[in-house]
C-alpha cells in the first residue's frame, strides 16, 4: 500500500508544482528551525492575506481576461470603509465596554468592507469595463490593462482629493492579551485576520466548485460563446465576477486595517505581491493561487529575515523572473494560454 | 517604378523633409517649439521648466511607443530603465569626474545592456506576461536603487552636477527639443527600413512572422535594446537637468505617465505621443500649480482622460488625425499636412 502511494508521490515531485511545493516546505521548515517559529506564523498570516487578493486577481484574469492593475485600490477602498465604520464603533466601545459590539463590532466593519468592495467593483464594471466591452473587444487584454491603469490612478487620487493623504488607521480590532502559539505571541487581530481569510477562501472555493453560479463562472472562463449557447446570462456573470473579485480585495483591506492604515497608495504593495503570486502560479487556478500566495509569503518573510527589510521586492521578483525563464506559464499553469498572449 | 517617379517629382526641399521624416506641418511645429521660449508668457523660467518636463515626457513616449506600438510589448519598467541610465551617468560624473555629456552616453549604454537582458529573458513570454516581467524587473531595479545606500544614497537622493553651468533653463530647453527630435528621427528611420516591417509583423502575429522567415529573437532583442538605450540617455538628461536624483524617478507611476501620453497620442505612430505631450502635460502642470489646495486633481483629470480615450478612442490622437484631419479637399492644405507623397 505504502509502496503504491510512493509511486504516485515520486513522479509528482518531479513536476514543477511538486518540486516547488516540496522545496518551499523544506525551506520553511529549515528557516523555522534556524530562526524560530515566529517566521512560520508571519508567513501564514501574510500568506492568508495574499491569498485573498491573489484569488480575486486570478479570477479577473481567468474569467474576464482583464489584467487588473487597479486591484490594490479595492484593497484601499475596503480599508477606508472599514476605518469609517470602525471609528464610531470604537468610540462607542470606549463608553460602553460591556456592549456586544466589543466582539462583533469588528465583524461589522469587515463585512462593510466586503460589501463596499463588491459595490465598487460593480460600479466600475458598469462605468468602465462594460462600455469598453460593448464598443470593441479587439486587443482586449492590452486595452483593458491600460484601462485599469487609468482606474488605479483615478482611485488613488480621488482618495487623496476627498479624504486627504494622511494615515487613517486604528490601534486594533479586538482588545485583550495576545494568544500564544508555539511560544510565539500573536495578537488576536492577526489570528482573526488569518481565520477570516481562510474561511473566505474556503467558502469561495466551495462556491466556485459546487454551486450552479460558480459553475457558470467557470464555464464563461472556458468558452464564452459556448456558455452563451447553453443559456448563461453573460452580462450577469461578468458583473458578479468583478463584484466578487473586488469584494475579496476589499475584505482583505478591511481585515488588515490594523496592519495597513488606509492612505492613498496603500494598495500598491498588496497589488505587487498579488501579481507576483499570479504570474508565479499561472492563471485562472484558484488552488494554485492559494499555494502561490504562501510561497510568495515565504519568500518575502525569509528575505526580510535573512537579507533585510526593504529587499522584499528585489529578491522575490528576481527569483520569479528566474522561474519564468524556465517555466513561462507559471508553476501551476497549463501550457495553453490563448487569449492572454496577445 | 512608382517610387522612383515620386522621387523625381520631389523638389530638393521635399526630399530633405522626407529624409528628416517631417511633413511641412511637422517642420512648422518644430520651429514653433524652437521660438516658443522667446514669446512672452513662455519666457519665464518656471514655465520653461514645465516645458522641459513636457519635452522629457514627449521623448520618453516616443521611445516607449517604439516598443509598445511596434512589437506590441508594453515595457512596464521603462522609467526604471531610464533611472538606471540616470544613475549611471550621475555616478560616473560624481565619482569618476567624467564630463556629463560623455556620462550621458555611458548611461545610454548601461540602459542598453539592461534592455538587452530584459529582451533576452522575456523572449519566451508574450503579451501581458512580458509586460509583467519588465515590470518586475523595474521593481527590482528600483528596490536596488533604494537599498544600495552606499552608492546611490538611497531615498535621500544624489546631488548631480548640471549639464550647463548656468541658472537659466534656456539651454536645457533647446537641448531637450533636439533630443525629442533626434529620438523621433532615429526611431522613424529604423521603422521605415525593412526592420520596421519585421517589427510590425512580430507585433501582430509572432507565429506568422516566424513562418515567413523573420527571426523574432534578433528583432525583439534589438527593439528592446534600442528603446532602452534611448531611455538611458534621456534619464541622463533628467538627472543632469534637475540636479537631484531619487529612486522615485523609477516608480511605476512615472512609467504610467509616459504610457498614458504614448497611448493618448496613439500607439504605433511615434509622433502622436510627442505632439500630445506638450499641450497635455503643460495643462496638467497649470492645473497642479493653480489648484494646489486640491492635491491630486491633475492626476484625476489625467486618469479620466486616459480612461475615456481607452474606451471611446483606443486609436488615440494619431488615429483621429489620420481619419479626420489628414485628407482635406484643398490641395495646398493637403500638401501642408502630408508633405509630397504619392
Amino acid at each position: 500500500m505504502s509502496k503504491n502511494y510512493m509511486s504516485h508521490i515520486l513522479p509528482w515531485l518531479k513536476t514543477a508544482p511538486g518540486m516547488s511545493i516540496a522545496i518551499s516546505i523544506v525551506v520553511a521548515v529549515a528557516a523555522t528551525i534556524d530562526a524560530g517559529p515566529y517566521l512560520l506564523v508571519n508567513m501564514v498570516v501574510t500568506g492568508g492575506m495574499l491569498a485573498l487578493v491573489a484569488t480575486g486577481l486570478t479570477l479577473m484574469l481567468g474569467v474576464l481576461n482583464i489584467p487588473m492593475f487597479a486591484h490594490g485600490e479595492y484593497f484601499m477602498i475596503g480599508s477606508l470603509i472599514a476605518y469609517y465604520i470602525f471609528t464610531p464603533i470604537s468610540e462607542f466601545i470606549l463608553e460602553h465596554p460591556e456592549s456586544w459590539l466589543v466582539t462583533f463590532g469588528p465583524f461589522i466593519a469587515i463585512i462593510g468592507a466586503l460589501v463596499g468592495g463588491a459595490i465598487a467593483g460593480a460600479i466600475s464594471e458598469k462605468l468602465v469595463f462594460g462600455p469598453l466591452r460593448r464598443r470593441s473587444t479587439d486587443n482586449w487584454v492590452m486595452n483593458s490593462f491600460l484601462l485599469t491603469v487609468g482606474l488605479s490612478v483615478l482611485l488613488i487620487n480621488l482618495h487623496q482629493l476627498i479624504f486627504g493623504a494622511d494615515f487613517k488607521g486604528i490601534v486594533g480590532y479586538w482588545q485583550g492579551m495576545p494568544i500564544s502559539i508555539a511560544d510565539v505571541y500573536v495578537s488576536k487581530d492577526r489570528v482573526m485576520a488569518f481565520i477570516i481569510s481562510a474561511v473566505i477562501v474556503a467558502l469561495f472555493y466551495l462556491f466556485m466548485t459546487y454551486t450552479r453560479t460558480g459553475m457558470a463562472i467557470r464555464a464563461v472562463s472556458q468558452d464564452i460563446t459556448g456558455a452563451e449557447i447553453v443559456g448563461i446570462d453573460i452580462e450577469k456573470i461578468v458583473l458578479l465576477t468583478i463584484a466578487l473579485a473586488c469584494a475579496l480585495a476589499g475584505v482583505a483591506g478591511g481585515s488588515l486595517l490594523f496592519m495597513y492604515p488606509s492612505y492613498p497608495t496603500v494598495g500598491l504593495e498588496p497589488l505587487y505581491m498579488a501579481w507576483f503570486v499570479v504570474i508565479l502560479s499561472g492563471l485562472g487556478n484558484i488552488l494554485g493561487a492559494v499555494t502561490g500566495a504562501f510561497i510568495v509569503a515565504l519568500l518575502k518573510v525569509i528575505t526580510m529575515e535573512y537579507v533585510g527589510a526593504g529587499w522584499d521586492f528585489v529578491v522575490p521578483s528576481a527569483l520569479i523572473m528566474f522561474i519564468l525563464i524556465f517555466k513561462p506559464s507559471g508553476i501551476f499553469g497549463s501550457d495553453v494560454r490563448g487569449v492572454l498572449d496577445k | 517604378m512608382d517610387t522612383i517617379k515620386n522621387e523625381l517629382q520631389m523638389n530638393s526641399f521635399d526630399r530633405v523633409l522626407d529624409k528628416l521624416c517631417l511633413t511641412p506641418i511637422g517642420l512648422a511645429g518644430l520651429i514653433l517649439l524652437l521660438i516658443l521660449p522667446f514669446i512672452p508668457p513662455f519666457n519665464q523660467e518656471y514655465i520653461l521648466r514645465w516645458l522641459i518636463y513636457c519635452g522629457f515626457i514627449a521623448a520618453m513616449s516616443v521611445g516607449f511607443d517604439f516598443t509598445a506600438g511596434y512589437i506590441n510589448i508594453v515595457n512596464f519598467g521603462y522609467m526604471a530603465v531610464a533611472g538606471t541610465g540616470g544613475y549611471t551617468s550621475a555616478l560616473l560624473v560624481i565619482n569618476a569626474g567624467l564630463s556629463p555629456w560623455i556620462a550621458m552616453v555611458a548611461g545610454g549604454v548601461s540602459s542598453a545592456i539592461l534592455g538587452l537582458v530584459i529582451g533576452m529573458i522575456s523572449l519566451r513570454l508574450r503579451g501581458i506576461f512580458a509586460a509583467c516581467l519588465s515590470w518586475f524587473f523595474g521593481l527590482a531595479v528600483m528596490g536596488l536603487a533604494v537599498k544600495m545606500v552606499w552608492l546611490t544614497r538611497g531615498p535621500l537622493g544624489l546631488r548631480v552636477p548640471r549639464l550647463f553651468e548656468t541658472e537659466s533653463n534656456f539651454p536645457f530647453y533647446f537641448l531637450i527639443i533636439i533630443l525629442v527630435y533626434l529620438t523621433y528621427l532615429i526611431c522613424k528611420w529604423v521603422v521605415r527600413s525593412k526592420m520596421g516591417l519585421a517589427f510590425q509583423a512580430i507585433g501582430q502575429n509572432m507565429d506568422a512572422a516566424r513562418t515567413s522567415g523573420i527571426d523574432p529573437v534578433f528583432y525583439r532583442v534589438f527593439n528592446f535594446t534600442m528603446s532602452c538605450a534611448i531611455a538611458g540617455v534621456l534619464g541622463g538628461f533628467y538627472a543632469h537637468f534637475y540636479g537631484i536624483l531619487t529612486p522615485d524617478m523609477m516608480h511605476t507611476s512615472k512609467t504610467v505617465e509616459v504610457l498614458a501620453v504614448a497611448y493618448i497620442g496613439g500607439r504605433g505612430s511615434l509622433w502622436g505621443g510627442a505632439v500630445v505631450a506638450f499641450p497635455f502635460i503643460f495643462l496638467m502642470e497649470i492645473v497642479r500649480s493653480t489648484l494646489s489646495n486640491l492635491p491630486g486633481l491633475n492626476l484625476v483629470i489625467y486618469a479620466l482622460v486616459l480612461i475615456l480615450v481607452m474606451i471611446y478612442y483606443p486609436g488615440g490622437f494619431s488615429y483621429f488625425y489620420d481619419t479626420h484631419i489628414r485628407q482635406p479637399k484643398n490641395r495646398a492644405l493637403r500638401y501642408f499636412l502630408n508633405g509630397r507623397d504619392v
